[in-house]
């Protein structure tokens, strides 16, 4: 076991080298000077001359790009992810705040998710073709072809302007200290981003517990399971469900990781201050370290996921010989 | 290893002509059946697999319906764009957030019942007021929510339909109407105080009569009988503030509104301008201010005026655009003139109307047989006209409405949507044609010739799998983003589209070539003794195709909805260019989400439709091709 995590962890390494480098030509072409966005605008001609070229070499950008790259891989394993010219301050602090506000979204996220897809995918696939079945499958395929904007502005018509049940957007403000209402209006400015991400994520997942479900019901251990006279209870839920849980597993994995760069649209909408809302921002003010960083964090997490899955499948799975 | 041979020899193949020959041949098999004579039994059971996809695709309801959509969706951007061009630099801000509605000319048919005394238009709204001092209003409401005090100008006040009403007179977005017993009314817009009436004017509508009402961009003026004018509203910008020159006040005859200036027609037959006094419109000419023509009657449309002299004589002056100052030629003499926002209109004493100007809304095209009919007035206001023939009915031409509203820029909705859908519809596909073409070269190679270079090309998507779409793609755009012109930033994204989005597709052909390669009809095609070729061809890559053929309509609704959200978010297509997405990108205030809805809901649908409208499609070939697949 311990052999195949190496093995795999080694065979990652060129996959994280050749994706810095894309990155990092990526931020090179990006428009913008970075020197220049860390300097005080309000300083004299003949000061700001000196001023930049003195920030040009502390950033190293005097350099060749070759230097250039193995200084921020220095330092981005140091944990120096550079200044965020948006937020003025490091890129560290600036994004502390939003990954906890993405992290909570996410959790929620992912605990509706299970909730729901996770009973109905059994349901559909136990009850195969039956109108509840069919209906999900419909309505999957139509939350599968809804625009995410469109089921977020939707929401906001129908549940907090119409119906004035839920705020539109924003964050919970702390101006009254953190009290109970506090923690709890928590909730409140986060159910509608939640549902939204909810309903477009829901019509995949859906199908896919349906369809393993419905690959375990078909298997032979089953037809014996039912042979030797359990109910049909036991049959789905500790024969048939603890087998489908395998693929099961991999795609909620996949849900947490893509969470965290994939809801940039309904978190700028709802102007829920998560990782997503922050990356379009500072794409749009050009802040480029920051776009590095979060970039090299969304692609590592991406890396990270899928080695996740691949292990979590050899744990789950005793077939699978992870050699 | 078994399948060893499959290798060497797929890989001695290596004579590009003919593997594009076989290439062609195994694509015409796959849909044209062979036209060798064939009995009936043997036709029977030899039906093309494309004709066997058909057949079962045909069979699914839900496939055809969805395949007939995106048929009419396709016709409606693709066709639609050719009869319905589209000018990206015209916007007409004053018809902003329009409501969808298709009733501008609709008048009711108790004010023709009635008698028509007076019809006047605002922007998006008609005011008629029959003889018996009835107000009806009728159009669609212009954009009021956030105007401070506003009342909707379709709704007329109770004292107004209490009271017997001599006169009516539409501002841009405000009515005012006068009752016999000279008390003033004003509803709609009200942000500049324009629709109600300011105390120094109660004062003086108690002592003396009106002559007249005007209604202008967001002003209003009274004309007394005793030649003074006065003017309220929003009068900062335009000067109209500033106290009437003393040899004009008291002398006016006729006013008519233009947005920066008010023209007035004086006692003695010469012209006056109040307001901006450096502007064309208030460069009157010479003659008509020197006393040596004697004007009888003025109409000014939003930046040029008219003037008729009583010798019949006609004098033009402002802006040129849209021709306006361009009077046809026409035979008779003018007894009555009119001005929309951009066009002029004529009464002749034959009863034949006049007109030209700016075309943008149906201003000049005239209802069919009005020019045999004898007219005896007509109405021109901003974009609608109202003729009154001699038998007291109303024909009326112009601006009819918008199907699907207008946005914030005042931009018909209907038009951005039919070529925002043909340059959506072409962006997804360019994306998916890039997708399935990397997809196919990786997935097949990798394949076909295993060994080191299916090593390096499945790490190669590795790679890419592991690069997150949304940020790089956001990040990649912004790069392009004032490098290129606007054409080339579309090509752009479907550059990015299609490169950020193979992998799936190629890990899915190298593995399906992977297990075909060991399915028993395989075997039996190598135990009869079918050359390697022919089993690669003829036997595997049939069966890659289908998958290839479903993932291509998949992805196509996945580029669709990708395309939008980059759009929406500010990184797609860049405006004035429509596109779906981006034209929901000013639709994210809470005040246009509630109130201005047709802006997000409209797009939103006919991306929701397109994607789903595909989707069916695709679901529908899948199950066509893999008849098992249905049985799940």
């Amino acid at each position: 076991m311990l052999r195949y995590i190496i093995k795999r962890l080694i065979s990652l390494i060129p996959v994280i080298i050749i994706v810095s480098i894309m990155l990092f030509a990526l931020t090179k072409m990006m428009p913008g000077d970075p020197a220049k966005h860390m300097l005080n605008p309000g300083l004299k001609l003949e000061q700001y001359e000196a001023a930049y070229n003195a920030m040009r070499i502390k950033l190293g950008l005097d350099q060749s790009y070759f230097v250039q790259y193995f200084r921020w891989v220095g330092n981005t394993i140091q944990g120096e992810f550079g200044w965020s010219s948006l937020y003025n301050r490091p890129v560290k602090d600036a994004v502390a705040e939003p990954m906890q506000n993405t992290i909570i979204l996410n959790i929620l996220v992912i605990i509706l998710d299970l909730a729901l897809t996770i009973p109905v995918g059994i349901y559909c696939a136990v009850k195969r073709g039956s109108i509840f079945d069919r209906f999900w499958q419909v309505f999957s395929l139509a939350t599968y072809s809804m625009p995410s904007f469109f089921v977020a502005l939707s929401l906001i018509f129908f549940i907090a302007l119409k119906l004035k049940l839920l705020p539109a957007g924003g964050m919970p403000i702390t101006a009254y200290g953190k009290d109970f209402y506090y923690y709890t209006s928590w909730l409140k400015y986060m159910l509608l981003p939640a549902i939204t991400l909810v309903i477009i994520g829901i019509a995949g997942t859906i199908r896919y517990v349906r369809n393993a479900m419905l690959d375990a019901l078909n298997e032979d251990y089953i037809r014996t399971a039912r042979s030797k006279g359990l109910s049909e209870k036991v049959v789905i839920y500790s024969h048939a469900f603890r087998n489908a849980l395998i693929p099961i597993s991999t795609i909620f994995i996949w849900t947490i990781f893509s969470l965290f760069s994939g809801a940039a649209i309904t978190e700028t909408i709802f102007a829920w201050n998560g990782l997503g809302r922050v990356l379009v921002k500072a794409v749009s003010n050009r802040d480029i370290q920051l776009v590095c960083t979060m970039n090299l964090f969304f692609s590592m997490l991406s890396i990270f996921s899928n080695f996740v899955a691949d292990l979590t499948y050899g744990f789950i799975d005793p077939r699978i010989k992870l050699e | 290893m078994e399948n060893k041979p499959v290798q060497e020899n797929a890989a001695r193949n290596s004579d590009l002509k003919k593997a594009g020959k076989s290439f062609a041949s195994m694509l015409k098999r796959l849909f044209v059946r062979e036209k060798d004579y064939m009995s009936i039994l043997e036709e029977e059971a030899l039906q093309t697999p494309g004709k066997t996809i058909m057949k079962n695709f045909f069979r699914q309801t839900l496939g055809v319906v969805g395949l007939v959509v995106f048929i009419l969706v396709l016709c409606f951007s693709f066709i639609g764009s050719r009869l319905n061009p589209i000018d990206l630099t015209y916007v007409e801000t004053s018809l902003r957030n329009i409501r969808p509605s298709q009733n501008f000319l609709n008048y009711p048919k108790e004010l023709v019942r009635e008698g028509v005394k007076q019809v006047s238009s605002g922007i998006s709204f008609s005011l008629g007021l029959s003889e018996k001092g009835k107000v009806y209003v009728w159009g669609a409401e212009p954009s009021y929510i956030m105007e401070n005090y506003s009342t909707p100008v379709l709704k007329i006040p109770q004292e107004v339909r209490d009271n017997e009403i001599v006169q009516v007179a539409a501002g841009d977005r405000f009515a005012l109407a006068l009752d016999a017993q000279g008390r003033l009314y004003g509803w709609g817009v009200n942000n500049f105080k324009q629709a109600e009436v300011p105390d120094a004017l109660q004062m003086r509508l108690s002592r003396k009569k009106v002559a007249e009402i005007l209604g202008g961009e967001q002003y209003a003026a009274v004309l007394f009988e005793d030649g003074e004018i006065f003017v309220w509203g929003c009068t900062m910008p335009n000067q109209l503030n500033k106290a009437v020159p003393e040899g004009i006040q008291g002398r006016i005859k006729k006013a008519v509104a233009a947005p920066m200036n008010v023209i007035l027609l004086l006692d003695d037959g010469t012209v006056a301008t109040i307001g901006i006094p450096s502007n064309t419109v208030a460069t009157v000419p010479e003659e008509l201010t020197d006393g040596s023509v004697n004007v009888v009657e003025i109409a000014a449309s939003y930046r040029a005026v008219m003037a008729l002299d009583d010798k019949g004589k006609l004098y033009a002056w402002g802006n040129m655009d849209h021709g306006v100052l361009d009077i046809p030629d026409y035979d008779g003499k003018v007894v009555a003139m009119d001005a929309g926002k951009n066009n002029f209109t004529m009464l002749l004493d034959t009863g034949k109307v006049v007109y030209w100007g700016a075309d943008h809304f149906g201003q000049l095209k005239m209802p069919a047989g009005l020019e045999k009919q004898k007219v005896t007035q007509i109405y021109t206001d901003y974009f609608q006209n109202y003729a009154i023939t001699e038998d007291g009915a109303i024909r009326a031409w112009g601006n009819k409405g918008f199907v699907f509203g207008t946005d914030e820029q005042g931009r018909d909705i209907l038009t951005r949507i039919i070529h925002g859908g043909r340059i959506s519809l072409t962006v997804g596909a360019i994306a998916v044609v890039i997708e399935v073409i990397i997809a196919l070269i990786v997935g097949l190679s990798a394949g076909f010739f295993g060994g080191w270079l299916d090593n390096a090309l499945m790490r190669l998507t590795d790679i890419f799998m592991s690069i997150p779409f949304l940020p790089i793609a956001i990040t990649l755009s912004s790069i392009v983003v004032g490098k290129v012109s606007e054409m080339n930033r579309i090509y752009m994204i479907m550059v990015i589209l299609g490169v950020l989005g193979w992998m799936g597709l190629a890990r899915l052909v190298r593995a399906q070539i992977l297990v075909e390669r060991e399915k028993d009809f395989v075997l039996a095609a190598r135990a009869l003794g079918v050359k390697q070729k022919n089993i690669i061809v003829r036997h595997i890559l049939p069966n890659v195709f289908n998958l290839v053929i479903v993932n291509i309509t998949l992805g196509y609704a996945g580029s669709l909805l990708s395309e939008a959200g980059l759009s929406f978010l500010g990184f797609g297509v860049a405006p004035p260019t429509p596109s779906w997405g981006n034209m929901l990108t000013t639709a994210q205030s809470t005040a246009v989400i509630e109130y201005y809805w047709w802006r997000w809901v409209i797009p939103g649908l006919f991306v929701f439709i397109a994607a789903l409208s595909i989707n069916l499609v695709g679901d529908a070939l899948r199950e066509a091709m893999d008849p098992r697949a249905s049985e799940k």
